[in-house]
């Protein structure tokens, strides 16, 4: 079979080579023809028949070797020879064509190579596509409107209010239909539009009626206030007729018709204060102020509880203690659900916190100096008296700290011993407190003023008495008190004087009687007020706020006395009742090292001359705080001569620099000649 | 509640003295009061113990607001070194309970009769041997007075400002002041034999605080001086100076040798117990910036009392830390 081919080739090629001798292009046709061929063929028969040809070559060649050694026939030799050229050859074609098949198959490869690569462009295109739809898709999911942060008008309302036309598409709203939703809402929309418009219109026109009505205020207000020159014309072309009549004036007739209303301890007040004015001075002034209508509606409504009270009282002392436990049960709930009840508790605190719409003004002057303005006003649930006060300052008090010391609070502190007006004189004012759990009263005094107990006993209030309000015990008072408050005025004024100066760094006048040096080289150059914190922290006041003789409710002062390099660093401490006692000064001198009176004796010796032995009393208010402050520059003076004559160039004059076994310095002054400084 | 100042809050106690029976403790202060504690009270508390027991049992104003420099003990009598003055107050009626207590007598100092210039009394030694009395005094001067007739026996004048301390060796007595110099004199010539000027030594001189010397103080061996320059011992034969005190002071205002230990205080915050070879053996903390006074007893109590610039005394009763605070008020 094998060789039957191999004939068929032969014949073919044989074929061909007819062939060619016909055509011109022969050799492509011949290439045509072998790649037709190559296609067509077997390559496993093919690889089949190459193995036989080379089997048979080898036969051949044993054959020929044979031949040769048998050395036989030549002629059979040579056509065994030819044989193997003649297959040579025919394994060469079976070459060519494996190259040729070979060939072929590689560019099927490549073209199938060339659809996969295409089909996989198509399919990334196809995934790319896909993911861009989706990040659009989430994009249009994320859409947010600014629409829906407007507040719509509810979906009830919406259908009730709009028009038909609009509404009647949703009348079986189907919620779930989306489509339908979102109609719904353009619905809403449209519908809000234009109600807010109609609104602003609306808003429109109100507010120029409004602008219109004020003009009118306006306008009739004018023509009240024209009014009043007119009628003050009218008083005043009256009072000649009064007068002649013996009628007393307008103002003080009014003022007594609301007496009437005052409650009953400021009437006390306003009566007895009125009497002592009437026959003593003439520099004080009482006034009630408030609305007339006000006080009656108030006293009216205090009538009706009052009887209602009347009628409870019976059961009142059982029902007491319970009552109690039950608003300790309350604040127990209350701490759960602290947030819903907060409006009782400030309703209690209003309630208890009543006070009287009428208050008397007192006004207390002095000649070229401040008045002081004093409000006395009366709660009637705590039964206490309250004071405000304001002090109106003459123009020549320009500096600071002397404004302060006259407009502080605290200028009627202490009128009494310990009387500070922060805790309540009326026992029972604890426990109200602390029934509404409202903390203590010292947090109150702001709001409501200051509680002093002169105040109440000026009132006719005694807490230890039953709730009479007692004329005597108001009579008794209304004079001292008045007193002591005019002398307290005196002495803060003084006071604000000797500041005013101080804080120029002059020092006040002080008596000739006064033994008191006057050739001081040392001198101030600082004054400032300052606070109990700063007095707290700075180290050379320790001692003193050890012995407890400092309180928050004093007034501070910082200051600064330097000669050359030294420098005397002092805190001032004045009490409420100055000038008794005298202020307390604390001294650090800055001078080669800090000495302080914990650390040096010469300062705790001059701090000892400066804050003792001032027993003057009350006279001594107008020069006290410049006496010490000048005493201190002559003593620095004198301690620096003694301590360094070769800096400080002597200028007092001292028999002793020092003596005794303490090393004493001369800190007493004797008026002997221009002056002398001794131990003793 | 808010207190008032007290004078007493400025006080200084310059002088202290035990009574003879060792029960009783004398104060003298800048203003002129003395003031007398029951010591055995505090130191053996009872039950009952109140803090009224350490405050002064009694007070007397000897000369009000002239200051009490010093004060001795005598067998009958409390002697007040004062201003130009010494006053005798009899151990009777001070433990007495009567309310009001009498000077017995009183001594001038015969210098300085002109009211600013009197003398200071700042050193009173009471001489058991033959019951003089020795005053170093203010104008530079020491008396030697009798006390039975009280009359001045002999002035010892060699210094050239007022005298700070006094202090008595046998036949020797040792004086120091504020002229920096510490004189050694033989009461029996009554002259000045050898002195010791501290201020000279390089090594205790302290410029910035002066030359005075505010405490002498001598055994058989050595003198123990110190105020401005530093506190130190000195060798009492050859006078050649030998330790010096670490002590970090402004000023030494008391010291004294007591069985080989130096005790000693001044402007500092504490009150040193020193070996004689210098090395801290306690330090007590005081009440005030100064200390001026120290006495101490060992029978029938140990006690050790210090006092100065406050209205505190500070006890102690081994030596070594504060056991108690006395106080001059309440």
């Amino acid at each position: 079979m094998v060789k039957e081919n191999s004939n068929a080739v032969k014949k073919k090629r044989k074929a061909n080579t007819t062939e060619a001798d016909a055509e011109t292009d022969i050799y492509k046709k011949a290439c045509d023809f072998e790649e037709n061929e190559s296609q067509n063929r077997n390559s496993s028969e093919d690889a089949e028949l190459f193995f036989q040809i080379c089997q048979e070559i080898h036969d051949f060649l044993d054959q020929v070797r044979e031949l040769k050694q048998s050395s036989g026939d030549t002629s059979q030799k040579l056509s065994c020879l030819t044989d193997i050229v003649v297959k040579i050859c025919v394994i060469k074609k079976l070459n060519r064509l494996d190259k040729l098949a070979h060939v072929l198959g590689r560019e099927a490869l490549n073209t199938e190579k060339q659809k996969c690569d295409s089909i996989k462009l198509t399919y990334q295109n196809l995934v790319y596509e896909l993911h861009h739809l989706v990040t659009e898709t989430n994009k249009c999911l994320s859409f947010k409107s600014e629409d829906e942060d407007i507040e719509l008008v509810s979906f009830e309302d919406f259908m009730k209010n709009a028009p038909e036309a609009v509404s009647k598409k949703f009348i079986d709203f189907d919620p779930n239909d989306s489509e339908q939703d979102h109609a719904l809402r353009l619905a809403r929309l449209e519908w809000e539009l234009t109600q807010r418009k109609n609104l602003a219109e609306e808003c429109k026109a109100l507010e120029e009626k409004k602008k219109k009505v004020v003009e009118e205020i306006t306008e009739r207000k004018e023509r009240l206030n024209d009014l009043l020159p007119l009628l003050t014309t009218v008083i005043k072309a009256t009072k000649p007729l009064q007068e002649h009549l013996g009628m007393s004036s307008e103002l003080t007739r009014k003022e007594h018709k609301l007496a009437p209303l005052l409650s009953d301890p400021l009437y006390v007040l306003y009566a007895n204060i009125v009497a002592y004015k009437s026959v003593f001075e003439t520099n004080i002034n009482v006034s009630i102020l408030g609305d007339k209508d006000d006080a009656t509606q108030f006293n009216e409504a205090q009538e009706v509880s009052h009887s209602n009270n009347l009628n409870e009282e019976d059961s009142e002392p059982e029902s007491d203690l319970p009552e109690v436990e039950e608003v300790v049960e309350v604040k127990k709930r209350r701490h759960r659900k602290s947030v819903q009840q907060v409006d009782p508790v400030e309703e209690k605190k209003k309630k208890l916190l009543e006070v009287h719409p009428l208050t008397v003004q007192l006004s207390l002057s002095i000649t070229d100096g401040p008045s002081l303005v004093i409000i006395f006003s009366y709660y009637t649930k705590l039964k206490t008296i309250t004071v405000k006060s304001q002090v109106d300052m003459p123009s020549n008090f320009t500096s600071d700290t002397a404004r302060e010391i006259l407009s502080g609070h605290n200028i009627l502190s202490e009128l009494l011993d310990n009387d500070t007006g922060m805790e309540s004189p009326n026992p029972s004012t604890a426990y109200q407190l602390k029934k509404l759990g409202l903390g203590s009263f010292q947090t109150l005094v702001p709001d409501i003023g200051y509680a002093y107990g002169w105040a109440q006993s000026i009132c006719g209030i005694d807490f230890l008495t039953p709730k009479r309000y007692c004329d005597k015990l108001s009579q008794q008072s209304v004079e001292t008190i008045l007193k002591i408050t005019k002398k307290r005025l005196n002495t803060r004024t003084h006071l604000a004087k000797q500041m005013q100066q101080l804080e120029k760094n002059i020092l006040s006048e002080i008596p000739e009687e006064l033994q008191i040096p006057t050739t001081a080289i040392s001198s101030l150059n600082k004054w400032s007020s300052t606070t109990y914190q700063d007095f707290c922290l700075a180290e050379y006041t320790q001692h003193l706020l050890d012995e407890n003789l400092v309180s928050q409710s004093d007034l501070f002062y910082s200051a600064k006395i330097s000669r050359d390099e030294a420098t005397l660093n002092l805190y001032i401490v004045i009490r409420n009742t100055y000038p008794i006692p005298a202020p307390i000064v604390a001294l650090c001198l800055d001078y080669k090292g800090k000495y302080t009176s914990t650390n040096c004796d010469e300062i705790r010796d001059l701090e000892r001359t400066i804050n003792i032995d001032w027993n003057y009393g009350i006279r001594s208010s107008s020069w006290l705080l410049s006496a010490q402050i000048t005493h201190l520059c002559s003593y620095l003076d004198v301690y620096l001569e003694t301590l360094d004559s070769n800096v400080f160039q002597p200028n007092a004059k001292f028999i002793r620099s020092v003596s005794g076994r303490n090393k004493k310095r001369p800190f007493k002054f004797r008026k002997i000649g221009t002056g002398l400084f001794t131990q003793y | 509640m808010v207190n008032n100042i007290n004078k007493d809050f400025y006080n200084t106690i310059l002088a202290q003295a035990f009574s003879p029976c060792g029960n009783y403790l004398v104060t003298g202060d800048i203003y002129g009061n003395l003031a007398i504690f029951n010591v055995s009270k505090v130191l053996t508390p009872d039950v009952n113990f109140s803090k009224e027991e350490l405050t002064p049992k009694i007070k007397i104003t000897v000369k009000a607001d002239y200051q009490i420099n010093s004060l001795v003990t005598t067998p009958n009598h409390l002697l007040v070194g004062g201003f130009g003055e010494i006053y005798a107050y009899t151990w009777k009626s001070i433990k007495g309970s009567s309310r009001s207590i009498h000077v017995a007598w009183s001594i001038e100092i015969p210098n300085g009769h002109e009211e600013l210039n009197k003398a200071e009394v700042n050193a009173l030694i009471y001489d058991e041997d033959n019951g003089n009395l020795i005053a170093g005094c203010g104008d530079n001067n020491i008396y030697i007075l009798n006390i039975e007739s009280r009359n001045v026996l002999k002035v010892l004048s060699g210094h050239s400002d007022y005298i700070h301390c006094l202090t008595k060796n046998g036949s020797d007595l040792l004086s120091s002041g504020e002229d920096g110099v510490v004189n050694i004199w033989d009461l029996r010539t009554n002259k000045a034999h050898n002195k010791i000027e501290p201020f000279k030594y390089k090594e205790i001189e302290r410029p910035d605080l002066g030359k005075w010397i505010g405490a002498v103080h001598c055994n058989e061996d050595y003198i123990l001086c110190g105020g401005g320059p530093r506190l130190s011992l000195f060798h009492y034969r050859f006078l050649a100076q030998s330790t010096i005190f670490p002590f970090e002071d402004k000023g030494i205002h008391v010291a004294q040798i007591h069985d080989d230990k130096v005790l000693a205080g001044g402007r500092c915050k504490l009150f040193y117990q020193a070996s004689l070879n210098g090395n801290v053996i306690s330090e007590i903390p005081i009440s005030g910036p100064t200390a001026y006074s120290m006495v101490k007893q060992v029978d029938p109590y140990k006690i050790m009392c210090i006092a100065g610039s406050s209205p505190k005394i500070d006890i102690s009763t081994n030596f070594i830390y504060k056991d108690q605070q006395l106080c001059l008020y309440f």
